[in-house]
């Protein structure tokens, strides 16, 4: 498959439209920044992809949807239960095997929390929390990432770094950010919504940022 | 101030208490109740931990009942959790916890007779009832983010584990632990039926006035449930729990006849097993509506209602005993005594104490009701209230009490009691045994009568009259939008 | 880690049903009903149960009850074999279990009787018959016995309701269940009730014990006389303990002379008993519909 067509993608709160009708399609290997100011409908328009793709691609929640009370290494290999046997992840959760402790291990070296492999997700950071979470979704190993404000509470050089991280991952990405800069520098394509409404689509590399700073 | 509907059904509730004391059998009949009181106060005063040589088998019992049963509960009731979606396991828990433990037990002596399993099950059939229902509140209040992140083909297995019961296990494991302890009152009054456990002895010391004796079973009672949470560890659980089928003791052995008789011919009402007909069997049922169901139900129902409202006067009135809002130190650890004392105590023990000094009556019912459920719901208030931070230059005393801190816990004060108002009702029901002509005296004289048929007959209304009141309970607070939680 | 406790508690529970359901070897159990503080029950049957065992050759095991039912219930369920019972429960047994007899009777029990018994401040007095009564009754507390019971409960009641044709809750202004006849007595004694019905050998026992405060309290009533307690056994007892069994309990308790034993109970002694003696305690019974 080359890549993903979205036709007809409405949602509606209380009777009140919020998304749509909107349409579009996006190739496999563009990475697509989702911008557009709060409210806009970003995040219910990120749900909505999510369903479509009927749950195959990793999602990054804006709330995170972590297990609070499970350490992190468990909120990791949730990425991936889908790959082992029933009994493996019964035992898993009792006693981890050596070879999914040391790739979880390595996933969170990369993101700077190696140490809080075994500490309750509920006693980290909001930055701790956030990359939990992102080392979930690379850990699922799914070929198409869907996030919501993946890094709105990480700090400057750890933000970039993630940020890279994620667009290295996976092949293709639809990130929704309030980060301009961040959107222009890390995407190939730019999505602007405005009352639930496509307003702006190029490449990243046509715009600047008083081209976006309108839909504000 | 009737403006609000919270005030509006709390003068509605009253009101119909005092018609209820108006129409009720309220009185002392002894002709020395303090003397007597007194007597047992001097008893409690002076234990005689010596008496018996089977109190501490008799304490072990109780543990151990309260262990098998609260665990083969919680198993069920958690299996039974996860399909509470389903309407007739909705309806079947339901019914199998309206009916109280005793009444369990006394159908289960009919044919187990003194076997273990009479207790076991007593305790474990309606337990698995309130767990089911408790367990699937607590696992639908999960947060359902992380079972949508899953990838697809998670079995669902693995998900449930992975992405539902842990952040349920740690309410889960409180709620469980706190029916462990409803579980030793549980088990304690089985003995009043003649189980080994606790009861047993504690009714025969104070049917013979031997209150010293009766007093340190009380005390040592006391001990056990408030030392729990030293004693129950999680580390120790796994010990007790395989443990404590091995000092259940021997009982009698099980006669598998007895169980099938009692299912085809022993409940099966009369004008049918002897085939007189439809008629005979209507004129029957009447009878036993009229004589029976009918006064039963109406005393089931006015002495519920006094003692519900009784309950939230004496709650009102004894949440300050623990607020820090009020008085200091010493007062605050007495007032913990007294609350901890009135909670641990069962009603049906309180009530049974009392109507021995107070003579028989529903006053010594509406009390015994009223500081058990009181006490928990004071409790609970009170603790509420230290959460709660006034400004610096708020009033002192009454008026703090009256126009600062009533009003602030009113709601989950209201939704509490009725929350317990089902279980007022059970209680009220079962205290019949004791010789108050609520439902129980009914059931227990046909079980004395050895007419099983009404019996049951009997418990199958006191069930649908529970179930009513607890569908009842549950519209109020929907109406009234009080919200509550199952730690009650 | 998390999960482990769960899992113990399932294994746990498996456990307690296997446990629950294992027997025992045979043991002849007997029962008696509960129409007395449970101390001296406990005390008078413990020795019964070391002379039977002692006569018997078998191990015999006294069970406790704490209600008349339960003593019936439990020799319907065969969980006991023989029980001391009263004339309403021992009517009760038999008519559940086929083939069970009544196979001795005290020698007082031929001919019992029941006395109403009141506070001295009701303001009662003793009177030659019931209807006399009637007047003084009127208003009064009450209390029976057990519900179960056969002095305290069936024959008060089938008087109350002979001469005064009312239900006992219509005649007095409140009727109470006291348990058993010593709780009667103090109950009377005491207040609670002025009025109460009782088993005349517990009430001459612990008179002449010096137990009981006759400023406080006095009999103001005698019934006529009626058969009442009875050992009854069950029939299969033969099959199950080997021929011949039920002979030797019934000789056993018939020649049972241990003046402390007989004391206890209290009974000058057990004399041969049949069902059909009791013939007029189940017409009784079916008379106020507590048979059906």
């Amino acid at each position: 498959m080359s890549g993903y067509d979205f036709n007809g993608l409405t949602a509606s709160f209380d009777g009140e439209r919020v998304i749509g009708p909107l349409s579009f399609s996006v190739q496999k290997g563009e990475h697509v920044g989702l911008v557009g100011k709060s409210g806009a409908g970003k995040s219910t328009l990120i749900r909505l992809l999510y369903d479509r793709l009927d749950g195959e691609a990793s999602l990054i929640p804006q709330n995170l949807g972590l297990v609070n009370a499970l350490p992190v290494f468990h909120n990791v290999f949730m990425g991936q239960l889908d790959q082992h046997p029933s009994w493996y992840n019964t035992v898993t959760l009792v006693r981890p095997f050596r070879r999914d402790k040391d790739a979880v291990r390595t996933l969170l070296r990369e993101l700077g929390i190696p140490e809080k492999l075994w500490v309750p997700t509920a006693a980290l950071s909001g930055g701790q929390r956030q990359r939990v979470a992102i080392a979930r979704a690379i850990y699922r190993q799914a070929p198409t990432l869907l996030a919501d404000e993946p890094i709105s509470a990480l700090d400057g050089p750890m933000a970039w770094q993630v940020m890279a991280m994620l667009t290295q991952q996976f092949a293709t990405s639809i990130v929704a950010l309030h980060d301009v800069e961040m959107a222009l520098a890390h995407c190939s394509r730019i999505i602007g919504i405005q009352d639930g409404q496509i307003a702006l689509d190029a490449p990243a590399s046509q715009l600047t940022t008083a081209d976006i700073s309108e839909l504000y | 101030m009737f403006a609000y509907p919270t005030v509006r059904i709390s003068f509605l509730f009253l009101a119909l208490a005092v018609a209820g004391v108006l129409v009720a059998d309220i009185a002392i009949t002894t002709a020395n109740p303090w003397q007597d009181l007194g007597q047992f106060f001097l008893g409690v005063a002076t234990p005689n931990f010596f008496s018996t040589e089977g109190l501490m088998t008799a304490l072990l019992r109780t543990v151990a009942f309260a262990f098998v049963g609260v665990t083969l509960g919680s198993i069920c009731g958690f299996l039974l959790a996860l399909v509470y979606r389903s309407l007739p396991v909705r309806v079947f828990c339901a019914f199998i916890r309206a009916i109280h433990e005793l009444f369990w037990a006394l159908i289960f002596l009919q044919f187990f007779g003194f076997h273990p399993l009479t207790g076991v099950l007593a305790i474990a059939i309606p337990y698995a009832g309130i767990f089911a229902k408790v367990y699937s509140e607590i696992l639908d209040e999960a947060d359902p983010e992380p079972a949508r992140l899953l990838p697809p083909g998670t079995s669902s297995l693995a998900a449930f584990l992975y992405a539902r019961i842990p952040d349920c296990w740690v309410q889960m494991r409180t709620y469980t632990a706190y029916r462990l302890e409803c579980g030793l009152r549980s088990s304690a009054i089985l003995g009043f039926v003649g189980l080994p456990t606790l009861g047993f002895y504690l009714e025969s010391s104070f049917s013979q006035g031997l209150y010293s004796d009766a007093g340190a079973m009380l005390i040592l009672f006391y001990l056990l449930i408030a030392t729990m949470p030293l004693w129950v560890r999680p580390k120790l659980l796994p010990f007790y729990i395989l443990a404590a089928p091995f000092f259940l003791g021997e009982g009698l052995p099980i006669v598998w006849g007895n169980v099938e008789r009692f299912f085809t011919e022993d409940i099966i009402p009369s004008p049918i097993r002897s085939g007189e007909g439809l008629a005979a069997f209507t004129h029957w049922f009447g009878d036993v509506m009229v004589t029976e169901a009918l006064p039963g139900i109406w005393n089931t129902v006015v002495l519920t209602q006094i003692a519900l409202v009784a309950t939230g006067i004496l709650a009102l009135l004894a949440f300050p005993l623990i607020s820090s809002h009020f008085g200091g130190p010493v007062r605050r650890t007495s007032g913990h005594v007294f609350l901890v004392i009135a909670r641990s105590t069962p009603e049906y023990i309180l009530a049974y104490i009392l109507l021995q000094l107070w003579g028989p009556s529903m006053l010594p019912a509406v009390v015994a009701l009223a500081l058990h459920n009181g006490g928990i719901i004071g409790h609970l208030i009170g603790r509420q209230t230290n959460s709660l931070k006034l400004r610096p230059d708020a009033p002192k005393g009454l008026s703090r009490y009256s126009w600062e801190l009533v009003p602030r816990v009113y709601r989950s004060f209201l939704a509490f009691l009725f929350y317990r108002w089902e279980i007022i009702m059970r209680e009220t029901a079962i205290l019949g045994i004791l010789g108050i002509y609520t439902l129980g005296f009914y059931v227990d004289s046909a079980i004395q009568n050895i007419q099983f048929d009404r019996a049951m007959i009997l418990i199958l209304i006191t069930a649908l009259l529970n179930i009513g009141i607890d569908a009842l309970g549950r519209l109020i607070r929907r109406k009234l939008a009080l919200q509550t939680m199952p730690s009650c | 880690m998390t999960m482990s406790p769960l899992k113990k508690w399932l294994a746990a529970g498996f456990l307690a049903l296997s446990a629950a359901s294992s027997a025992q070897a045979d043991t002849f159990v007997f029962t008696a009903i509960p129409d007395e503080d449970e101390t001296k029950l406990v005390e008078r049957f413990r020795g019964v149960a070391d002379y039977l065992q002692e006569q018997l050759d078998v191990e015999v095991r006294y069970i406790p009850v704490k209600s008349y039912a339960a003593a019936v219930s439990a020799f319907r369920n065969n969980q006991v074999q023989l029980a001391w019972f009263g004339g309403l429960s021992g009517v009760q047994a038999r008519r559940l279990v086929p083939g069970s007899e009544a196979i001795a009777q005290g020698v007082e029990d031929e001919a019992f009787e029941t006395y109403f018994i009141a506070n001295t401040a009701s303001g009662v007095k003793p009177a030659d018959s019931l209807d006399e009564l009637g007047d003084d009754l009127a208003g009064k507390t009450f209390t029976f016995g057990s519900k179960g019971s056969t002095s305290g409960r069936l024959m008060p009641e089938f008087y109350l309701r002979d001469v005064f044709s009312k239900a006992p809750e219509d005649l007095f202004s409140r009727v109470g269940f006291s348990g058993n006849h010593t709780r009667t007595l103090r109950l009377v004694e005491a207040g609670t009730y002025q009025v109460g019905a009782l088993n005349f050998q517990v009430w001459e026992k612990e008179l002449e014990n010096g137990n009981i405060d006759t400023d406080a309290v006095q009999v103001v009533w005698k019934t006529p006389s009626y058969p009442d307690y009875q050992w009854t056994i069950r029939g299969d007892v033969d099959e199950r303990f080997g021929e011949g069994f039920k002979q030797k309990v019934t000789e056993a308790l018939l020649s049972l002379d241990d003046p402390a034993l007989l004391e206890s109970f209290p009974r000058s002694g057990f004399i041969p008993a049949s069902n059909d003696d009791y013939e007029p305690i189940r017409a009784t019974a079916e008379n106020i519909g507590i048979l059906d």
